[in-house]
């Protein structure tokens, strides 16, 4: 896959003044738009044939992710859950609120030398809506109320709950910092990774899998972020 | 047409990045954990999926006073549809505030139930620390017991991702992703909000860990 993104973007890199931005590719809806404004295209020149290059994400792993107290990326991925560290100020990685940015941190995080880039270099930007769509009460519940309408329940008493123990049900789902199981965790691993603990997290149990997707990441994204003007963790091999 | 904000190159980069990303991992769906594990929860993946027991996300903070807890699941779903209370789903908010930090020393679980025959839901919650008992009302109502404050009900899905952009991305080849654009944006789910003094759960220097965990009476649908 390294291949249709990248080449995709170099041909962009290759044809695109750097003023262009992405609201005026977003808006065009497709590639073959009208040369944008302001263009002294130079002539494209042909990609060469990316040399696939394989990396070695252990330094990403590795690293402090800053304002955790020491925590490094295995650290806060190994074992799933949110931690929080109640010496210090509230916020994600440092567990989670409503508002933070996880994905565009999460994604800064895996990818990037965060001696050169910190976690907030992707949500800086943003690379995805920086905010909810409504405005989140500052006090409890903390979530907005629904939008639209709905068949609302009756009030009412005399509720009967289950009595059964937790053995008796079968575990469908599980999660702690988002985004781990959906985008590390591989389709193959999926389901035993729902059924697993924390504590089979910190066994190891699935830093193969973790790793290996990170690679694969990786080795497709290495030059991209590169050539965006920033430095990823991983290493060359 | 909507305006979008002017970005740098670099900011297109990085959202083609971002798709790719997405797409080597075969995932479907980047979100949170909305609709994962797909072979369980995603309609896309599982002709029966198990919408009430599927996690979107889980929250947790703390506050000069307090630690909040909130669980959302069963989302993004469109505006005109209801609350999801299932009485054969058991959701565990798990705790650790003790090494290692991988054993839940504080299970708090949540069960909803039903009053016969009626459209009406209640909620029990149960392992709460410093709560005699278990907190137990109706849904869509603030429950206030021994100093800890419990709300399920119905609410608009608080994470926000283009997740169009992410799709027409990776169908297109064309750089899509919109940071004006949220596909989570006009969408609802269900959840729990739970808020504890923070003396229950605060245990000297220890970090403290929480994970969710939703499992159903009867085995997977």
């Amino acid at each position: 896959m390294t291949t249709k993104f990248s080449r995709s973007l170099r041909g962009k890199l290759a044809t695109a003044p750097l003023i262009v931005t992405l609201g005026l590719l977003a808006a065009c809806g497709n590639d073959e738009m009208a040369a944008p404004p302001v263009v002294v295209a130079p002539t494209p020149t042909p990609s060469p044939t990316p040399t696939p290059t394989s990396f070695d994400v252990g330094p990403c792993l590795n690293q402090v992710v800053p304002g955790t107290g020491g925590v490094t990326v295995a650290g806060a991925v190994v074992p799933d859950t949110l931690t929080l560290n109640l010496a210090a100020d509230a916020g994600f990685p440092n567990g989670r609120l409503l508002a933070d940015p996880v994905i565009d941190v999460t994604l800064a995080v895996i990818f990037l030398d965060l001696s050169r880039n910190g976690p907030g270099t992707l949500a800086g930007l943003p690379l995805n809506p920086s905010a909810n769509d409504v405005p989140l009460p500052m006090g409890f519940p903390f979530l907005a109320p629904a939008q639209g309408t709905q068949v609302m329940t009756s009030p009412g008493s005399g509720f009967t709950f289950r009595t059964d123990a937790a053995s008796a049900y079968t575990r469908v789902d599980r999660m702690g910092m988002p985004a781990v199981s959906t985008a590390l965790i591989g389709s193959s691993q999926k389901n035993a990774y729902n059924d697993a603990d924390p504590v089979n997290d910190a066994d190891g149990d699935f830093v193969p899998e973790l790793t290996s997707q990170l690679t694969g990441l990786t080795n497709a994204l290495a030059d991209d972020l590169v050539a965006a003007g920033l430095t990823p963790c991983a290493r060359a091999m | 047409m909507k305006m979008k904000h002017a970005l740098p190159l670099t900011a297109g980069v990085m959202m083609a990045l971002a798709g790719g990303a997405l797409y080597v991992t075969g995932a479907g769906v980047i979100a949170a954990d909305h609709l994962d594990p797909p072979g369980r929860t995603s309609p896309a993946n599982d002709a029966t999926p198990d919408t009430a027991a599927d996690i979107a996300d889980i929250f947790a903070w703390h506050t000069a006073t307090d630690i909040n807890l909130v669980l959302t699941f069963a989302g993004p779903q469109a505006a005109d549809q209801p609350a999801v209370y299932d009485p054969d789903v058991l959701y565990t908010i798990n705790v650790s505030n003790a090494a290692p930090r991988t054993t839940p020393d504080i299970p708090v679980e949540v069960r909803f139930g039903q009053a016969s025959g009626s459209n009406s839901f209640g909620v029990q919650v149960s392992g709460l620390p410093g709560v005699t008992g278990t907190i137990e009302g109706a849904v869509e109502t603030d429950l206030v017991k021994d100093g800890v404050r419990v709300r399920t009900g119905l609410f608009d899905d608080p994470f926000f991702f283009d997740l169009q952009g992410f799709r027409d991305t990776l169908s297109t080849g064309t750089l899509s992703f919109d940071n004006q654009r949220d596909f989570f944006a006009g969408q609802n789910l269900t959840a729990i909000v739970i808020t504890i003094p923070r003396d229950r759960i605060e245990n000297g220097s220890n970090l403290v860990d929480v994970w969710a965990t939703t499992a159903r009476l009867g085995g997977q649908l």
